[in-house]
């Protein structure tokens, strides 16, 4: 252990093993995998995302959503995320092969949004939730995406709009091969 | 605590050689503390006060507390880690460094790059990936400039006069070697060329775990490992584990990624190789427990290093690795993580190595090397106590914060309330970093020409 280039070669043998072992090999088993039909000939899953919820996506990141949602959810087994009614089936690998930046997340300040759209009934729900502080919420109010009119009422900006679409376009409520919706 | 952070009133040729890389990179390390302080208070407000800088984007609680953790990270711990590496293996390879304009480039692009990064994330320029949140071609100027900056102890290294190698030596060599390789695959596979799906996690979180543990960790075991055998005059217990310690934590640290991605859309064979290799970090803990608490515990050691002051910032630290390596150990089983996982308790993890573990070290060791470096003494010993015992009770109470933080996640009891005990050590901590820096500052400021007091 006197020898640089014995100590930097063992080190270099370290990441790269892992490099090889996490990074190559899950590589192989997830750089393939793309939209499938939940059974034989069915239309492709995850849908295409609509151009205003890839511009969404750049909002949902560019004030940092990551920081308190994830959009994971765990098998039942593995926490209680099924049971608090996020989602009727875990998320798989196949879910996030459109996204162009996957947004998992690891902090829970706020619920997981990765079926949000799929629980909010309307557009308005979602722009009053982030226009508005909820009672007994940690989230603030995101007064600065929309202006005030005359009358009073409230317009979303071109962001809020495109927000909106994101967090409407998340959700997990078709059958992927590897995890069937529950009836 | 005793006076021992008096000096020796002069300044080795060793020491002045690589006074001036040093004192800049300890330098801006100061000022990115105590950015970070002042970001971390304010995020810990906006959790009491949700609307507190709501009314405009570029406070949103994502960006600061991004913001926070970059300065941190890169600001504080990596430029104070520049220093204290070059610093220990200077001293330990007898070793002049002739070039010392160098290095100072490197860490003037470094600071630079990071505050552009900074200000861009601030103005709305950030990405989803912890550490890589700042735009992409920031990264590779900080590569280039972390070469220029933190290659100087493998050089030293190197061209030792001297066959005699310390265990220090083999965790600085292996941590700066791995900071810059780790960053360029993340980049590549992240931001130039992102990998498909959740590939992207898995490559974040191999990032992540190797910067922490064997970036910032590995540096500061080898600060650990140096001041407990310099300053207590002992031989390191059981130093042929030193060896099988270090080898196995860099071997197992880098397979921990997939264990923080636990109950995940990745493929549970990935996951049950996180598990594993958290399980068999076991091993480095257990080792480095022997060598530095087997080292310190006998004949009335720990009381011996309480009253040393650098001691006792590393005794803290010490302390801080090994419990912060066990909750990792236990809470990467599968059903205790599933309990933990995406609650403020992962932070407070976190926070026990980064700040509890890492900083107190870096404290500890800077406490040792600025009289040293400027041949002046402390200005002030009663900011030495303040410092030490608001960071203590800052880092204890980021932990009962985590606790009850995690608790009213899953029992709903209000979160506000809850996170009043991270208020308060967020408070603590900023205040022991400005009696640091005060004190830090004021030294470095009374000695603005070091050649004058060189003693060849």
């Amino acid at each position: 252990m006197k020898n640089l280039n014995l100590i930097l070669a063992g080190v270099f043998f370290t990441l790269a093993a892992s490099f090889g072992g996490l990074l190559l090999s899950g590589q192989v088993q997830l750089g393939q995998l793309h939209r499938a039909p939940a059974e034989e000939g069915g239309p492709l899953f995850p849908a295409k995302e609509p151009g205003l919820a890839i511009q969404g996506r750049e909002v949902y990141l560019s004030l940092g959503c990551v920081t308190c949602h994830t959009q994971q959810v765990r098998p039942a087994g593995q926490g209680n995320d099924i049971a608090r009614g996020w989602a009727s089936r875990p998320s798989v690998a196949r879910d996030y092969v459109l996204q162009s930046q996957v947004l998992l997340g690891n902090r829970r300040l706020g619920p997981d949004l990765v079926n949000y759209g799929a629980r909010v009934k309307s557009d308005d729900e979602v722009h009053t939730h982030l226009r508005t502080s909820m009672p007994g919420s940690v989230m603030p109010a995101y007064g600065f995406l929309y202006t005030q009119s005359k009358d009073g009422s409230f317009r979303p900006t071109e962001d809020a709009v495109a927000l909106v679409a994101y967090l409407k376009s998340l959700k997990i409520d078709y059958s992927s091969p590897e995890a069937k919706l529950k009836q | 605590m005793s006076q021992d952070y008096s000096s020796r009133g002069s300044v080795s040729r060793i020491d002045a050689s690589i006074s001036v890389p040093v004192r800049t990179f300890i330098f801006s390390s100061l000022l990115w503390l105590l950015v970070a302080s002042v970001l971390s208070l304010i995020v810990a407000l906006k959790l009491q006060v949700p609307s507190f800088l709501g009314e405009c984007p570029w406070f949103t609680y994502g960006r600061i507390e991004t913001l926070q953790r970059n300065a941190f990270i890169y600001g504080w711990a990596s430029n104070a880690l520049f220093a204290l590496n070059l610093w220990i293996m200077s001293s330990l390879a007898r070793f002049e460094l002739k070039s010392s304009w160098l290095p100072v480039l490197g860490g003037i692009v470094w600071n630079l790059t990071l505050t552009y990064g900074l200000i861009q994330v601030l103005l709305g320029q950030l990405n989803g990936f912890a550490l890589l949140e700042m735009p992409k071609e920031v990264a590779p100027a900080m590569v280039v400039a972390f070469l220029f900056a933190a290659l100087w102890p493998a050089v030293a290294f190197a061209r030792r006069p001297t066959g005699n190698v310390f265990v220090s030596q083999w965790y600085i060599i292996g941590a700066t070697f791995v900071f810059p390789v780790i960053t360029v695959v993340a980049q590549l596979m992240l931001l130039w060329c992102p990998t498909l799906g959740v590939m992207q996690a898995l490559v974040h979180s191999w990032f992540y775990q190797n910067l922490i543990l064997l970036w910032l960790g590995g540096s500061a075991l080898s600060a650990v490992y140096y001041f407990v055998a310099k300053e207590s005059g002992r031989t390191i217990s059981a130093y042929y584990l030193a060896t099988v310690g270090f080898w196995t934590l860099f071997l197992f640290a880098s397979w921990t990624g997939p264990a923080t991605l636990l109950g995940g859309p990745i493929p549970v064979w990935l996951q049950s190789v996180g598990v594993v290799a958290a399980l068999l970090m076991l091993v480095p803990t257990v080792i480095t427990a022997v060598n530095i608490f087997g080292t310190l515990a006998p004949r009335n050691g720990i009381a011996q290093a309480w009253n040393n002051t650098t001691l006792r910032f590393v005794l803290v630290g010490a302390i801080s690795f090994t419990l912060s390596a066990l909750l990792n150990i236990v809470f990467s089983t599968r059903s205790l993580n599933a309990l933990v996982r995406f609650t403020p308790f992962g932070q407070a993890q976190e926070h026990l190595a980064i700040y509890s573990f890492v900083s107190m070290v870096i404290f500890g060791a800077a406490y040792y090397i600025l009289p040293r470096l400027t041949g002046s003494f402390w200005p002030s010993a009663k900011l030495v106590h303040l410092h030490f015992w608001s960071c203590a009770a800052g880092s204890l109470l980021f932990v009962v914060a985590g606790l009850t933080q995690g608790w009213a996640a899953h029992g709903r009891t209000d979160f506000a309330v809850s996170a009043l005990p991270g208020l308060l050590a967020a408070s603590l901590l900023l205040v022991g970093h400005f009696a640091f820096a005060l004190n830090a500052l004021g030294m470095l400021a009374a000695d603005k020409a070091p050649s004058n007091r060189r003693s060849y």
